[in-house]
């Protein structure tokens, strides 16, 4: 699919602090996580995505063109702010309603409602923002830039401060709009939230693309970092001598009746344990990989960086 | 419109408001307990004086209503949902100038309004306050128009503005003649000085070398408008919103 979201080259400096380096991606319809921890440039490539930021060097067009020239891509492109930054003296609806009304579409009342109603925020919308939760005002804030009903929207930690309930509702929301064809960039450092909602990473370390994909994808390409495999089995340490010397095996660990093992060929040593198994007469009830999960992947890649 | 009614709405309030009127109200203050022991010829003379000087307390007002225009926006985060929106730069200039320019014409009306009602209880005639109104209204757009860009450019543009008034408008401007040319203040004093019936000659020091007249210092308040309202245009599209 086409990326509505192009980012060449680009790199944003204040002073002698880097805060992204050279980065290039394209960002299409579907729901990216932007990943990294804390400093790592994520706020600011969205700032800069947003066009609240100049580049020092590259370019980003959205949706065709470039933000900071041209400004009606505001119309089509909305921001999740990191932070609670809101209007607390504002209420939820006059909130909603003034991203409307500033943007210009029709009936801004009634989609102010709507947006509102998808936030499940209708019965606190006349209360004062400065007197939400900090769940309450991120929902606020969604609303606010689901009013325009956007086809791009960059949310920075939309997630903070929500509640499980929360959390598992806006998760569901971005997850929707990613199917319906919305492209939605949500920064994160929290591994989790990330792992639950976008089929795409983009991990940023040190204000540099350190890895884009799926979470397998990215973990099958670090073919320098072995394979951590958990195996439960009725010998274990029979298994370990047996699989000690087998090519692709790199580390064999029996810790308290425990097997793990490290492999450079995971698919090798798929296809290799079934037989060592049999031959052996061992009883494998658990094979289990231990570091695919998307927090083993980020730990590696920050590691790696550093 | 929208967005200066937002704009407006935000730097209106009430205990900030309250606050500023009463900044600006300094002027009518003095002149009353001023005009206790003056004679009835002095009064006009004395009003003119007094609102010449005094009347830096309104400019004072006016930086510190005008500066938070958008450097509230930029300071609270908030900046982003006025300014990620399809409406030209020049809009949002223009938007943000007005809200500023309605805002401190609240406090101008405010601390004129308590010039006024010293007159009337001196017993002065309050036509000789009239032109105090013209005065506060030239000096309020003069300075949204400076400290408005400033507060978008500059982080602690409070203290800046500050050290405009202090230090330009009524230190360097009075001892260099050139500068006085480019003092908000002495521009909105000389549209003054050609409509008040009696000008006194603390005033006319105050006013310095700039000449008295209507037209010349509306045109001084119109260009400085335009050029503020450019220069926010420049900043807006030019650097960082955040």
């Amino acid at each position: 699919m086409t990326d509505t979201v192009i980012v060449t080259e680009l790199s944003k400096w204040f002073g002698p602090k880097v805060a992204v380096s050279e980065v290039s991606i394209g960002f299409g319809p579907g729901v990216t996580g932007l990943l990294g921890p804390n400093g790592a440039g994520k706020t600011t490539l969205l700032r800069v995505v947003a066009g609240l930021q100049r580049p020092s060097q590259g370019e980003v067009t959205v949706l065709g063109v470039n933000p900071r020239t041209d400004s009606t891509v505001y119309q089509r492109m909305s921001l999740v702010p990191e932070d609670e930054a809101i209007y607390e003296r504002l209420t939820g609806r006059e909130f909603v309603e003034l991203a409307a009304r500033l943007t210009r579409i029709d009936d801004p009342t009634g989609r102010a409602e709507a947006a509102l109603g998808t936030v499940e925020l209708l019965d606190s919308a006349h209360r004062k923002l400065g007197g939400f939760s900090k769940g309450m005002r991120q929902r606020a804030k969604v609303a606010a830039a689901l009013v325009t009903d956007p086809e791009v929207l960059l949310l920075d930690e939309p997630l903070n401060g929500t509640d499980p309930v929360q959390r598992a509702q806006l998760i569901e929301l971005f997850q929707d709009l990613g199917s319906a064809g919305r492209t939605v960039i949500v920064s994160s450092h929290v591994l989790v939230e990330v792992e639950r909602m976008a089929e795409r990473v983009v991990a940023m370390v040190d204000g540099r693309l350190a890895a884009v994909g799926s979470v397998p994808t990215i973990r099958a390409a670090m073919t320098d970092i072995p394979r951590q495999v958990f195996i439960e089995c009725s010998e274990p340490r029979i298994l370990a001598s047996a699989l000690i010397g087998t090519e692709g095996v790199v580390g064999v660990h029996v810790e308290d009746g425990q097997l793990r093992i490290e492999a450079s060929d995971a698919g090798g040593l798929a296809r290799l344990l079934p037989q060592i198994a049999l031959d052996s007469g061992i009883t494998i009830s658990k094979v289990e990989p231990l570091d695919e999960s998307l927090e083993s992947v980020f730990r590696y890649l920050v590691e790696g960086r550093r | 419109m929208t967005l200066a009614r937002h704009l407006y709405r935000r730097l209106m309030r009430k205990w900030r408001v309250i606050g500023l009127i009463a900044l600006a109200s300094v002027p009518g203050f003095v002149y009353w307990l001023a005009a206790f022991d003056a004679h009835e010829g002095q009064l006009a003379g004395l009003y003119s004086d007094i609102i010449a000087i005094a009347g830096y307390s309104f400019a004072i007002a006016a930086l510190i209503l005008t500066v938070a225009t958008l450097r509230e926006e930029r300071d609270a985060g908030t900046l982003p949902y006025i300014y990620m929106r399809p409406m030209s730069r020049m809009s949002l200039a223009i938007s943000s100038m007005l809200a500023a320019i309605a805002a401190v014409m609240t406090i101008a009306l405010g601390g004129w309004l308590t010039t006024a009602l010293a007159t009337v209880a001196v017993g002065a005639d309050i036509s000789i306050a009239l032109p105090g109104l013209a005065l506060f209204v030239a000096a309020g757009i003069g300075y949204a128009a400076v400290f408005v860009p400033l507060g978008y450019l500059v982080p602690r543009s409070l203290l800046v503005g500050l050290g405009y008034i202090i230090v330009i408008e009524t230190i360097l401007a009075f001892a260099v003649p050139g500068l006085a040319q480019f003092s908000i203040w002495r521009i909105a004093l000389s549209i003054y000085a050609d409509l008040a019936p009696v000008f006194g000659a603390e005033a006319a020091e105050a006013l310095g070398p700039v000449d008295a007249g209507v037209g010349g210092g509306v045109a001084k308040i119109a260009g400085t408008l335009l050029a503020g309202l450019l220069a926010l245009t420049w900043a807006l599209r030019k650097r960082d919103a955040l």
